[in-house]
């Protein structure tokens, strides 16, 4: 017990240090470095064909897919591709947000059905869920139920572990501290154990959201005819790599505002677990 | 910050460690609840044809335990499947080393320097919340369909898991235990040996595991789409020829594969932390 808490109490004052005094000028050299690399990057890039005679059919450069993405928003294409994939996705999330989390918090509460369920989960987990793709996409078709299927089946299993980590979590002493000071029921679940199984939830969710772009993308690059990941193999195809390339940036930046925003969230939800 | 990546690893670890044993029915209680489970789900599924009449449609996509084990010793007997599991295997290791070998001093570093870490830190954030899987038809443009788009889709998605995991590990280590060696007059390796990488390995290790879990995620993808001979291969087509069985077990085999990479994984750890203080619920550094 004592070895853990000198494990994680120097990382808590050390996050306090950085975010006392100095924090803007540290935050803002950071956010300085940070643009100056992703600037310096794309004029390499860019700079790259002046000096080396590269082949656009292979690779493309920045100048080229910016055009190309403003094309593809000007025509319309972009957001009719995201519109189809996105339906799905909601579906599948959902569902796996639900079912996860209802199924999480059980496996944390009752050890006998986390003894049972556990093992069965980790197969699971740990098998290539993404290999039953053919087999959903000839039952199920490459439609809505297919994808959000699949969807589903990779998403669920980061809610069912995490919070099951998080009832887990949750501190004893808390429990019989709000217990003991005549706390109800109902102050036990928002006080104690939704503020501790939240932040693992959110948690998952950002691992649960990667898994689902994995299977929208995996979905349709099997045999869809529209949406996002079709897009993207379809402009391959053709050798339009700067359409390609900037369906992929598009792609990259969902991603990233997915789960940047999670964790943006996840810091100012629960601020007291920053250090952790 | 980014450390709750590690902690879906920790659901697993929490229980194998925290019983202990009284009395042996206590000590085996969680194996027989959980193998108890496991067998019901696969008796209840050899169960289903004889219990429902299926539609003629249906039959053709059913398969049970059985059958999937019987395929899988017939592809193990007839030798079928030595060589589409070498292919993979092949991307497999050569794309986990490479992320290995180049995920664990970049998170060394970037956790060390700031600078680093804050030139690295859009290009680590961007490409890490990627699913790795929108390079492969680019990777598949540069390098064709053969080994080496699989090894990087496999280098891809293994690497950031390692990295990040290494520098969260590397940044969570004891200030006063660097201050200690740094003022017996250590340099900048002998912290990193000394230091920070014993201090890490809990987290390198579960980002391993992560890591392992997306690269056999990487193969198969990488050739569902974008290869003409390995496991996945193998198993699209069979999807297209109906026969499910052999989809299970090359699912089967991919889950072994997984399966037994960590537990190696695992024993490794157990070897090199055996001097660390055991507390059952804390693995990720909580």
């Amino acid at each position: 017990m004592s070895a853990a808490s000198a494990h994680a109490l120097p990382p808590l004052e050390e996050g306090i240090d950085q975010s006392g005094a100095p924090t803007f000028a540290a935050r803002h050299r950071k956010l300085l470095l940070g643009s100056l690399s992703v600037g310096l990057f794309f004029a390499i890039w860019e700079a790259m064909f002046l000096v080396v005679p590269l082949n656009t059919l292979f690779i493309s450069k920045p100048s080229l897919i910016a055009l190309g993405l403003v094309d593809l928003i000007a025509t319309g294409d972009l957001a009719r591709d995201l519109a189809v994939s996105a339906v799905p996705f909601l579906y599948g999330f959902v569902a796996a947000v639900l079912v996860g989390v209802a199924l999480g918090v059980l496996m944390g509460w009752r050890v006998r059905l986390a003894y049972a369920l556990d093992p069965l989960m980790t197969v699971f987990y740990a098998s290539p869920l993404v290999a039953l793709a053919p087999l959903v996409v000839v039952l199920f078709g490459v439609g809505v139920a297919g994808k959000a299927l699949l969807i589903f089946l990779l998403s669920v299993f980061p809610f069912i572990f995490n919070a099951a980590a998080g009832v887990r979590a949750v501190d004893p002493l808390l429990i019989n501290v709000v217990r003991s000071l005549g706390g109800s029921e109902k102050d036990l679940y928002l006080k104690v154990i939704v503020p501790s199984v939240l932040p693992y939830i959110i948690a998952g969710a950002r691992i649960g959201i990667g898994r689902a772009l994995i299977g929208v993308l995996v979905a349709e690059f099997f045999a869809a005819s529209e949406g996002i990941g079709y897009a993207i193999a379809r402009f391959g195809d053709l050798f339009a790599l700067d359409r390609m390339f900037a369906c992929i940036l598009i792609i990259m930046l969902i991603a990233v505002v997915f789960t940047e925003g999670l964790r943006w969230a996840e810091r100012t939800a629960f601020p007291w677990r920053i250090g952790q | 910050m980014r450390e709750t990546d590690a902690i879906v690893a920790d659901g697993a670890v929490a229980l194998d460690g925290g019983t202990r044993a009284a009395r042996p029915w206590e000590s085996l209680e969680p194996s027989l609840l959980g193998a108890g489970t496991i067998a019901l789900v696969l008796l209840v599924w050899e169960l289903v044809p004889h219990l429902l009449t299926l539609s003629p449609g249906m039959e053709l996509f059913f398969t049970t335990p059985t059958r999937i084990a019987a395929t899988l010793w017939n592809m193990f007997a007839t030798g079928e499947i030595w060589q589409p599991l070498r292919v993979s295997a092949t991307a497999f290791a050569l794309g986990l080393a490479m992320a290995i070998a180049a995920g664990l001093p970049l998170g060394i570093l970037l956790g060390r320097s700031p600078t680093l870490d804050a030139l690295f830190d859009p290009f680590v954030t961007a490409l890490n919340a990627t699913p790795r899987l929108v390079f492969l038809p680019l990777f598949l443009l540069w390098f064709g369909l053969g080994l080496w788009s699989k090894v990087l889709i496999v280098f891809v998605g293994a690497l950031f898991p390692i990295l990040i995991n290494t520098y969260e590990g590397v940044r969570n280590a004891d200030k006063v235990l660097i201050n200690v060696v740094r003022s017996f007059g250590a340099r900048e390796w002998d912290i990193a040996r000394l230091v920070m990488v014993p201090n890490a390995l809990p987290y390198i290790v579960a980002g391993l595991r992560l890591a392992i879990g997306r690269a056999v995620l990487g193969v198969v993808v990488a050739e569902f789409f974008g290869s003409q001979e390995g496991l996945g291969v193998m198993m699209v087509r069979a999807a297209s020829s109906y026969h499910v069985d052999i989809v299970f077990a090359g699912v089967v085999v991919f889950a072994a594969l997984s399966l037994a990479m960590t537990s190696v994984v695992k024993m490794i750890e157990k070897r090199l932390s055996g001097w660390r203080p055991r507390h059952a619920n804390d693995g990720g550094g909580r």
